[in-house]
């Protein structure tokens, strides 16, 4: 039971992070490599603020995730709008945002020093006993507000006409531009969206492990994972994707070491893709000639 | 389809232009192709072999200053090794794989681990950990095969992490303590290995001769020579193709998944020899170097170069390692700390970043790429005025004479029977019979959505028919993918023309000829007396073709430069280099003006002349009256009507089916 539980509340740190790649893939197509460092960087933004005694904890975290989605928005309109433009072939932006993720790691390390920080914003000790597993309310925290969040986006794609300009935009952002819907603008709010949850996660997780420049780095191949496993055109895939993720890594490395954990996870990335390249929650779209 | 050997008959034959009269290059213009070849390839392979021996002679003494020199050049080799494959994947087949830099520590640890552990003789061990990235790679490849753009990247990055991963904890390789290391090996350097009594050293000790930078420039050089080889064969062409389109590259022939997979393996068994050099040249291996960063600088080696250009990964590479070595990167960085901040600073990593960024920004083609724009852009700029003035199908260059031999039309050449399509629900195409005679044009009419192209796709391939039979010349073709019913002698052109944009019009006519699906890769590589003729007779063919078509005066423009109908005439080229027994046209004359539509008429009338069997699917029913022998009008995926094409103009159905019924409301659908 152990592995499972500890594995599900883990699977939500990914999930959170997963559902970034979600959002951003759904309206631009494009996934930022430099997730890692938005996570860094919405844990230090926080940490800049600490020292600030009128700032309720809440306030210091809303400045990381507005800093990590202001960061994010810019990205996206100038160094990965511009290298989409070549057709559905076209990976250029894939390049510049691994290009951004080496700068923005660089500045980082340069401005903080490499080794990690003490962070005590929103920070929510003690364990909680869940069918007889010690879980940290810290990791408990991340995996409820992935639920939540997740529940959230689904509700507001729904529900409001937003999640029809977010499928017409990933459509054909041509012809959603004629119906008066502005992609670059789209764009823009998703990365604004994706980087501050970003941000969320990593002021949440550097209330653990302390904000270092390369936090972020161990999370993003899992959290691309499992959105590839859950399937990066479904809102529902993190949830499922990380669920499978946490608890098979989870029980791999409980069964036969760290080092199986995450070959584990990745070994299960590569079997999902081969049998269904769209991911488990993800619809297959036929090319037509 | 055996054609290929049929040519020389026909051509001996000497019955003017007949079907395939691929005449064999025994003129002076074949000779001259195989000589200018020969002359090139040569000087090509005499500079890389000169450039490569004169950058190891300040090493020559064994000179202590030497040593950083050649540690340096050998930093170089591995780097281009590791760059000219992914080249192949990346720049070519435009798969981005970002797993490179996993081949390369597999490449590097494998053969270490063999010789040191395993005690195998080291050249055995080198061997063995090639054919280890080998046999990945073909795994790999085989998982990816349905991928593209990003979900391909991403699997190949997870890849070369699950390796970092192993390497950096798996305790046989010594985790931090680096491979070899004291405690397992008592040693922290490799032994140098020994070939036929030479002992190759590495550059390391001051007084030696590291003699290991022979064989690693030597194979520097060698493996460039080949890929250049390599890319500019068939097969190279056929990579191009997949890149541009993989249901485009099917229909040249080629099959697409084995063709994937060898070139996914042969760029992990570069990757792989990049390791081995590494090694061989510093024998001793850390695994916090093989990390991410690693597998990104041999992309940005690539893209900083040129992807896709055949000098591109060479210089990148050098041009990369050099950066990173050298002082530059870090008198940058210093300048930033002494002027701007010493906390807002950019280091190494980070400057690479910026370089990376500003070559997508500034240089999408790279350094040889952009270079290569500039000196081409100039040559051409006349031509294309030339092109822009005279429109397009508009007449055929070479008149052409009806083939003396009567066509024998007993048999069938294609035969459909019952053919269906349904995709989901809708049934696109239902028990449709269809018998295309030797030398007959066939047209398929009906309005928009009667299944006309879906029964056009069934033909090729691209769809497997849900029932139904499908035979050429007697064969049967039912349920085939492309590449075989292309190979059979079917010859295709599409909606929209699928071209390779950026290659000039020869190189497109050239990619339709049967070797690029069939050009073994170890001919391609080392290019035998046999390829060069045979490139020859291509290129004097293709000449011919476009002299048929009416693109011989803009033979070298690219074709993205072409106006549309000459697009049109340039696809109709390329599949007649296929050699094919029957074309299937699909809406050729669509978005074509009047005047082209015409030509198009007679360039069609004189293939039919020549014996080709066609396909027509078409709206215009001028086009239709004019070239059609038989016309069958499809609606709502079955059969409406069948016949010459003023029979079925006049049927009363057909009318129905394209005006609407008497006492609806007339809704406009023909032409």
């Amino acid at each position: 039971m152990e592995p499972v539980i500890i594995g599900l509340v883990l699977g939500g740190l990914y999930a959170l992070l997963a559902q970034s790649f979600v959002l951003t893939f759904i309206t631009t197509r494009t996934l930022n490599f430099a997730l890692g460092e938005f996570v860094a960087l919405g844990a230090f933004a926080t940490l800049a603020v600490a020292s600030w005694g009128w700032l309720p904890d809440v306030g210091k975290v809303v400045v990381g995730v507005l800093v990590a989605g202001v960061v994010g928005a810019f990205v996206h309109r100038f160094l990965i709008l511009p290298f989409t433009t070549q057709g559905e072939h076209d990976v250029r932006w894939l390049l510049s945002s691994v290009a951004v993720s080496f700068v923005l790691l660089d500045l980082i390390t340069n401005v903080e020093g490499p080794s990690p920080q003490r962070s005590d914003t929103a920070r929510v000790s003690g364990t909680v006993d869940l069918f007889g597993t010690g879980v940290s309310k810290q990791q408990l925290l991340l995996a409820t507000l992935a639920v939540v969040i997740s529940l959230l986006l689904i509700l507001v794609t729904k529900r409001t006409p937003m999640g029809l300009v977010m499928r017409a935009v990933s459509q054909d952002p041509e012809t959603a531009s004629l119906m008066g819907v502005s992609p670059r603008r789209v764009g823009m709010g998703a990365y604004a969206a994706a980087m501050g949850l970003a941000g969320l996660a990593g002021v949440l997780y550097a209330a653990t492990v302390g904000a270092s420049p390369v936090m972020g780095e161990p999370l993003l191949v899992a959290s691309i994972a499992v959105a590839i496993v859950g399937g990066l055109g479904s809102l529902w895939g993190p949830l499922l994707g990380g669920a499978l993720y946490g608890v098979l890594s989870q029980f791999a490395s409980y069964q036969w070491g760290t080092i199986w954990g995450e070959t584990a996870g990745l070994l299960l990335v590569i079997a999902v893709l081969v049998w269904k390249p769209e991911g488990l929650l993800g619809r297959r779209t036929e090319v037509k000639l | 389809m055996s054609t290929i050997e049929h040519e020389p008959v026909t051509a001996d034959a000497g019955d003017g232009p007949g079907r395939h009269a691929g005449r064999s290059p025994s003129g002076g213009e074949g000779r001259r192709h195989v000589r200018n070849a020969i002359r090139r390839d040569l000087v090509f392979a005499g500079l890389a072999i000169l450039i490569a021996v004169v950058a190891i002679l300040p090493g020559r003494s064994g000179e202590g200053t030497s040593i950083s020199t050649m540690q340096l050049i050998a930093s170089m080799s591995a780097m281009i090794v590791a760059a000219v494959g992914l080249n192949l994947l990346v720049g070519y087949t435009r798969l981005v794989s970002l797993g490179q830099g996993g081949f390369y520590a597999l490449g590097a640890y494998g053969s270490a681990y063999l010789a040191l552990d395993k005690g195998w003789n080291p050249v055995l061990a080198i061997v063995g950990a090639l054919t280890f990235c080998a046999v990945v790679g073909a795994v790999a490849a085989m998982a990816t095969m349905r991928m593209r753009g990003p979900q391909f990247s991403v699997i190949t990055l997870i890849l070369a992490v699950l390796i970092e991963r192993i390497l950096n904890e798996g305790n046989a390789f010594g985790r931090l303590a680096g491979y070899p290391n004291f405690a397992q090996h008592d040693t922290t350097v490799m032994k140098p290995m020994t070939v036929f009594g030479v002992e190759l050293l590495p550059p390391m000790i001051a007084g030696e001769v590291a003699t290991v930078m022979v064989p690693i420039v030597i194979i520097t050089a060698i493996v460039v020579i080949l890929s250049r080889n390599i890319a500019r064969s068939p097969w190279g062409a056929s990579l191009s193709a997949i890149g541009e389109s993989e249901m485009l590259a099917s229909h040249l022939g080629v099959d697409v998944v084995r063709r994937k997979v060898a070139v996914f393996v042969l760029a992990s068994v570069l990757g792989g020899l990049g390791g081995v050099i590494a090694v061989q040249a510093f024998g001793h291996l850390q695994p916090e170097t093989f990390d991410i960063f690693l597998t990104i600088t041999i992309v940005l080696a690539v893209v900083f170069g040129g992807s896709g250009t055949i000098l591109g990964p060479v210089v990148g590479a050098i041009a990369i390692v050099w950066l990173e070595q050298s002082d530059a990167l870090n008198s940058v960085s210093q300048w930033q700390q002494d002027t701007l901040s010493d906390a807002w600073f950019l280091s190494s990593h980070g400057l690479l970043g910026v370089l990376f960024i500003l070559t997508l920004f500034l240089m999408p083609r790279g350094i040889v790429g952009s270079i290569g724009r500039l000196i081409t852009a100039r040559l051409r700029a006349r031509e294309i005025d030339a092109a822009d003035a005279s429109g397009g199908l508009e007449h055929t260059d070479e008149e052409l004479v009806p083939t003396a031999e009567p066509v024998d039309t007993t048999g069938a050449l294609l035969a459909l029977t019952g053919m269906s399509k349904n995709f989901g629900g809708l049934q696109a195409v239902a028990e449709m019979d269809l018998v295309v005679a030797p030398g007959q044009v066939h047209a398929i009419i009906g309005p928009n959505g009667a299944g006309k192209s879906t029964l056009a796709n069934l033909v090729t391939g691209v769809y497997k028919p849900s029932a139904g039979t499908a035979t050429l010349a007697g064969r049967d073709i039912t349920g085939q993918p492309p590449h075989k019913v292309v190979r059979a002698g079917v010859g295709r052109t599409f909606q929209t023309p699928q071209l390779f944009h950026d290659a000039t019009v020869r190189d497109n006519v050239l990619a339709g000829f049967p070797d690029t699906g069939r050009t073994p890769l170890w001919s391609a590589a080392l290019k035998t007396p046999g390829r060069y003729r045979r490139d020859a007779e291509m290129r004097v063919e293709a000449d011919r073709l476009m002299a048929l078509v009416g693109l011989s005066d803009v033979a070298d423009l690219r074709a993205s430069e072409l106006p549309y109908g000459k697009q049109r005439a340039l696809e109709i080229a390329r599949a007649l280099a296929g050699q094919p027994e029957l074309i299937v046209l699909d809406e050729p004359a669509a978005g074509l003006i009047a005047t082209e539509t015409a030509g198009l008429g007679d360039l069609l009338l004189s293939l039919r002349a020549q014996g080709y069997a066609m396909v027509v699917v078409e709206h215009h029913m001028d086009l239709v009256s004019r070239v059609a022998d038989v016309v069958t009008c499809m609606d709502q995926g079955r059969l409406l009507a069948r016949g010459t094409a003023a029979e079925v103009l006049a049927d009363e159905r057909v009318v129905a089916a394209y005006l609407g019924k008497p006492h609806e409301t007339g809704t406009e659908g023909g032409h």
